[in-house]
């Protein structure tokens, strides 16, 4: 009995991870171009979330075609804030960006509760389960899972196959470095947060695939925390870091539960998220660049 | 020498008119309204239960107002106000806008904010300004057990929120002996749930599964795996509307099919339904209040209490006027506006606006209105209003317990989650 519980959490820890990594990849990719750290990270996920809400209940839109559309609205949202704040706060202190990113969080919050109101609302996207023995796994969650695993490909393929994704690249490594090559510095800060809002609000598109209920204008503070557990696991400025250490924090969120409840007396979630804390207070003290970091 | 004493005495006198007229026209200004003060959810977590308490206390403030012609002290009738605040479901605003409520505002009372934990941090700093505090929000009944003199509460008490599904299935299936409990690691569901957990020893349950999860949560796989493996013949659970349905969304996900579910603060709300649909079929939820009820001016002479207040349509209608939506109270509404009816009365009884004379007229009070039952004892503890038990039926709320209060017969066992996907729906 407890191996299968075991096995079955396991596999709900995978599938649970990949769309974890996938909405901390846009908080990588940002930190690791701009040197900010969004701390409006959850609102973006929420967007992504209502965008899917919206067209499903009132358009039918299938869910996974509502992540190309949340990806476009991200881009054009991350472009928007980029070229209005971001852009002149790349050089000012750390504080300003920070305060940047959380106004902006609650800016986007604030607007959508405006909008739809501030209760807790879900869709019903009925594909199917699966029963695998162990455990049961609903088809809309392996869909949220694959489409991690595609978008995170096509991030990869468009980092490295793309003239685009060069550019992006050189300024990682060397701003000056790049500018004195002819690579517009600035283009390539603008196309990374952008990119970097599309991705997490294309995510909250698959985490409602995972989760299509508590959809809430305020429903961003929780992911926020475990964005940045998995973005330190997986090396700070990584976007593939990002998704290695979200699949690493599925799987020891949903393991460690299965091994706490061994323990008599204890409640096991509120030891996996003391786990989660604790990881990543110990990852920061031994090695600060992430625990799959190759630096 | 004269000179002098005469001196002294027209400027003392002339100091005495001046405090005597001051204290006059503050007397003048504050026995022209009688203000009520309130941290309301109107954003954050809390807040589609904060609206729907903002709709309950203007729908009845409208009421005492418009029909009631104004509270009666010292032979003149004053209106009601109701002043509040967004207090964003946080608790750090609900102290200081207490503070800014009773020192800046000069409320006469001071409604709590929604949810026990909000009500709990409010209650030191009403008590610190020796205000009367109204709790329509927080049921934990640790907020009784602190001391608190200025507290009342006009929701029932957490203990007993299960008594009467456990009841129901323990009159109606005497065979089902195994429950599970999982449910929020919060103040009030905890107490919901102890209380639940001691009731069901008491009528032979045997507790199978007792497990928390945080607030928050954002998959309970884990939990609902292990609750699964403990095979249970029905689920007690829940916290907050948010879990809730992520609850009864992940049993589905999983397949976990058991006889009943039962689910505090979310099942009774229409947004439950309209986000799982089929799968909230035959899902319990215990509520203080639902459209529906029986309570009337006729069912208090029967049980010899007072009547005050709208009846329950009249209720509807000023509700949905002071919200300007076309929707129905849930409970949070109910509650909120019944609170108001017990202040009316209590500062009739007592003659005064002074919170010590209040809180010892609401002591004495007993009286029914659309809400129900209204009786607290020594520490202030709801005890004179009693639960109903409501069950989604075909996409409607039946109150199915206690059998007096039904509206329609329970769906007992529920569908299965496989069976409602292929629509069928929780039929008695």
């Amino acid at each position: 009995m407890f191996l299968e519980q075991l096995t079955g959490n396991l596999i709900q820890g995978i599938v649970l991870g990949a769309v974890y990594g996938m909405a901390t990849m846009g908080l990588s990719l940002i930190f690791g171009v701009l040197k900010v750290v969004n701390v409006g990270h959850g609102a973006f996920i929420m967007v992504g979330a209502f965008v899917t809400l919206w067209l499903f209940n009132a358009l039918g839109i299938n869910p996974i075609l509502a992540v190309p559309v949340a990806f476009a609205v991200g881009m054009g949202l991350g472009f928007i804030f980029y070229y209005t704040t971001m852009q002149r706060l790349i050089k000012a202190p750390e504080l300003a960006t920070l305060l940047a990113t959380f106004s902006i969080g609650i800016l986007l919050e604030e607007l959508v509760k405006l909008t739809f109101g501030s209760e807790f609302r879900g869709y019903n996207w009925v594909v199917g389960k699966i029963d695998i023995g162990v455990t049961v796994l609903p088809m809309s969650k392996l869909y949220a899972c694959i489409g991690s695993v595609i978008i995170a490909l096509l991030l990869y393929l468009w980092f490295n196959k793309t003239r685009a994704g060069s550019a992006v690249r050189s300024v990682v490594e060397d701003s000056e470095g790049a500018r004195v090559c002819g690579v517009n510095v600035g283009g390539a800060y603008a196309l990374s947060f952008a990119l970097g809002i599309g991705l997490t609000v294309a995510s909250g598109v698959l985490l409602t695939m995972f989760i299509p209920v508590g959809i809430n204008p305020y429903m961003g503070g929780g992911y926020t925390l475990k964005a940045f557990v998995i973005a330190v696991l997986g090396g700070l400025s990584s976007p593939y870091g990002a998704f290695f250490g979200g699949l690493a924090f599925g799987l020891i969120e949903n393991g460690s539960y299965t091994l706490f409840a061994l323990i008599p007396g204890v409640e096991p979630f509120a030891l996996t998220r003391f786990l989660s804390f604790v990881m990543l207070l110990a990852i920061l003290l031994i090695k600060p660049t992430g625990l799959l970091s190759t630096k | 020498m004269k000179q002098s004493a005469i001196r002294t005495l027209v400027v003392f006198s002339a100091l005495f008119c001046f405090f005597v007229a001051g204290f006059s026209l503050a007397e003048a200004k504050s026995a022209g309204k009688i203000v009520i003060g309130h941290p309301a959810c109107l954003s954050g977590k809390y807040a589609k239960a904060g609206e729907q308490a903002i709709g309950g206390i203007k729908a009845c403030i409208d009421w005492v107002n418009n029909v009631y012609g104004g509270i009666k002290v010292a032979g003149k009738k004053i209106p009601l106000k109701y002043k509040y605040y967004d207090c964003e479901s946080k608790k750090e605003a609900v102290t200081s806008l207490i503070g800014r409520l009773v020192t800046v505002d000069k409320v006469n009372v001071v409604f709590s904010a929604y949810s026990s934990g909000l009500t709990l941090r409010g209650a030191p700093v009403t008590e610190s300004h020796q205000m009367l505090y109204m709790d329509h929000g927080g049921a934990n009944n640790k907020i009784f057990r602190q001391g608190f003199r200025y507290i009342v509460q006009t929701i029932g008490p957490a203990t007993s929120y299960h008594q009467g599904t456990l009841n129901m299935i323990h009159k109606i299936d005497p065979k089902a002996k195994k429950v599970a409990l999982a449910y929020e690691d919060s103040e009030f569901a905890k107490m919901v749930m102890h209380g639940a957990e001691k009731y069901a020893k008491k009528l032979g349950f045997n507790v199978v599964f007792e497990r928390t999860y945080p607030k928050g949560v954002t998959d309970l796989t884990p939990l609902l795996s292990a609750l699964k493996a403990s095979k249970p013949d029905f689920i007690l659970g829940g916290g907050h509307f948010e879990d809730g349905q992520l609850f009864n969304r992940q049993l589905a996900d999983l397949d976990i099919d058991t006889k009943a579910l039962s689910l505090i603060a979310a099942a009774t709300l229409p947004a439950f339904y309209k986000a799982l649909t089929s799968m909230a079929e035959g899902v319990m939820g215990p509520s203080h209040w639902e459209y529906g009820v029986k309570y009337s001016a006729g069912e208090a002479k029967k049980v010899g209490l007072n009547w005050i207040g709208p009846n329950q349509d009249e209720f509807v209608a000023l509700f949905k006027k002071a919200l300007g939506k076309n929707i129905i109270p849930d409970y949070h509404a109910a509650e909120a506006g019944a609170q108001v009816l017990a202040y009316v009365l209590a500062v009739e009884k007592a003659n005064s606006l002074d919170s010590d004379k209040v809180r010892a007229a609401l002591g004495d009070l007993e009286f029914m209105s659309f809400y129900g039952g209204w009786d607290v004892d020594d520490t202030g503890l709801q005890v004179g209003h009693s639960m109903v038990d409501v069950q989604w039926q075909g996409g409607k709320r039946v109150i199915v317990w206690p059998e007096e209060a039904q509206t329609g017969k329970p769906c007992y066992p529920m569908p299965t989650f496989a069976e409602k996907a292929k629509g069928k729906i929780a039929v008695p």
